[in-house]
């Protein structure tokens, strides 16, 4: 072969090998129906495109857990109306708004807020989330016209809305776009497993479950592998930059909920805990120096290992075992 | 019967029990607005409060038999949701907390936007929704059902498709 051709190709299979270890997290190996879709000739793609959109109604209360579009038209005035979406913990959620027929000047709004709000406590907290508190709320009367695409930072969202006109409404569609990294998490099941990797960023990742669960941690990753595990000076894990702590509520705050364990040395090998709070939450809080992982699973507890954990516990907090 | 003993043991309960701010069940705002003045606000609204109160757990009640005219459109599938609901309501209104009426059903965004401006001095949220946890879970396995009625319906459709 002669130089000239040896040189490009070399440059072609280095880029190519570079590539594949760059891209592997974020290929979507799942057959879905766009991808097929592409597949089809033009005529049945004209018969299918209207069939693949879930179109519904949406409800003054509501969780929204698919794709589709949404439409809320108020036959009376409703003044405290709110939509809850949810995706898988690797989704993100994106929402447009098709057509709005709101009256903003008469009190009317509709606001998506990231993350999701109950009882005056949000998810995720103010620790966690990268946007102030204002800004994770943005107001379609505002900024609608500019910003006809919200999309959130993490697989949960919010919509508050209130419609004073009984012919006003509006329509909007939802879709889920891939978070490669996903940080704060709500799960949608009460049972299930999950691996959280933070790669070398300064940030807090939380994954809460909204049930009293048994969680059960399969390995943690604390700094690379090549690393010497730190020798801690003081015992116990005051002072770690990172760190894993196992958390139990009952709101959806992070930062108001109560730390039942600590976790600062890399283990693999199962370790279990049952914490029969309503939100029990799998924390990781990372300096940024290392790439952290911890790998769990969780199920729920039924009613009665619920008893017996409250029939010994002495402590009044959600019950731990 | 029984409804009627119902609403007059909790208008008497709501009467003689001491009055506590609390948020509105959908649209509660940023507290502190609320307890700037709770007392004589409750006060001022007090014969209101009661009547409205009536209403509106009648309504609630309601939805079961009678024409809809509740905050939250009966469905099919949602009978625990709506007995979560008056189960929510129920409690509230025996424990003594008194929704804020005056927010619930006020027009105006003025309180709205004190409690943003609120919000944004403070980390509370100016608009939140007060939902238990085991509302919160019924909603969810709802969606849960839609969603994965929906992958069935697609999955259907894409093998009628591709068999073709």
């Amino acid at each position: 072969m002669s130089v000239t051709f040896r040189v490009p190709l070399y440059f072609f299979l280095l880029s190519l090998s570079a590539l594949k270890g760059q891209t592997r997290y974020l290929e979507e190996n799942e057959i879905t129906p766009e991808g097929l879709f592409s597949l089809l000739n033009s005529e049945l793609k004209r018969e299918l495109s209207e069939d693949f959109i879930y179109r519904r109604p949406l409800r003054c209360l509501d969780m929204l857990a698919t794709d589709g579009q949404f439409t809320f038209a108020a036959d009376r005035p409703q003044l405290n109306c709110a939509a809850f979406f949810i995706g898988e913990p690797n989704e993100m959620i994106s929402i447009a708004y098709d057509n709005v027929n709101i009256d903003c000047d008469g009190g009317d709004f509709i606001k998506v807020f990231d993350g999701w709000v109950m009882k005056g406590e949000k998810f995720p907290s103010s620790q966690d989330h990268p946007l102030p508190l204002y800004e994770r709320y943005i107001d379609f009367c505002e900024t609608g016209s500019v910003r006809r695409v919200v999309r959130s930072s993490q697989n949960v969202a919010m919509i508050f809305f209130r419609i004073h006109n009984a012919e006003s409404g509006f329509s909007i569609t939802v879709k889920k776009l891939l978070n490669p990294f996903p940080c704060n998490i709500i799960s949608q099941t009460p049972e299930g497993s999950f691996t959280m990797v933070i790669p070398q960023q300064h940030k807090n990742c939380s994954f809460s479950i909204i049930y009293p669960v048994e969680i059960q941690i399969a390995e943690l990753s604390l700094g690379h592998f090549n690393d010497f595990p730190v020798k801690r000076v003081v015992p116990g894990c005051a002072g770690a930059g990172d760190f894993v702590e196992l958390l139990g509520g009952n709101g959806v705050d992070t930062s108001k909920m109560f730390p039942v364990a600590d976790l600062c040395y890399s283990f693999s090998g199962p370790a279990q805990m049952k914490i029969g709070c309503e939100n029990t939450v799998v924390r990781m809080v990372s300096s940024g120096k290392f790439v952290n992982r911890v790998t769990f699973q969780y199920r729920l507890l039924d009613r009665s290992e619920l008893q017996k954990i409250k029939g010994n516990n002495v402590e009044d907090f959600c019950f731990t075992e | 019967m029984k409804l009627a003993f119902l609403v007059f043991t909790v208008v008497l309960l709501v009467a003689v029990l001491p009055r506590y701010e609390s948020r509105a069940i959908e649209n509660p705002g940023a507290v502190q607005s609320a307890s700037s003045d709770p007392q004589s606000d409750l006060q001022k609204l007090s014969l209101p409060i009661l009547l409205r109160l009536g209403e509106e757990y009648f309504l609630r009640l309601g939805s079961a038999n009678q024409n809809p005219q509740v905050f939250m459109p009966p469905d099919a599938s949602s009978t625990t949701v709506k007995r979560a609901l008056q189960l929510q309501l129920t409690q509230r209104l025996l424990q003594g907390k008194v929704a804020n009426i005056r927010r619930f059903a006020s027009s105006n965004s003025d309180q709205l936007d004190d409690s943003m401006e609120r919000g944004k001095r403070t980390d509370d949220p100016p608009i939140s929704l007060d939902l238990t946890f085991h509302l919160l879970r019924e909603v969810l396995e709802m969606a849960r059902a839609e969603q994965l009625a929906q992958q069935a319906h697609s999955n259907r459709k894409m093998m009628d498709i591709f068999g073709k």
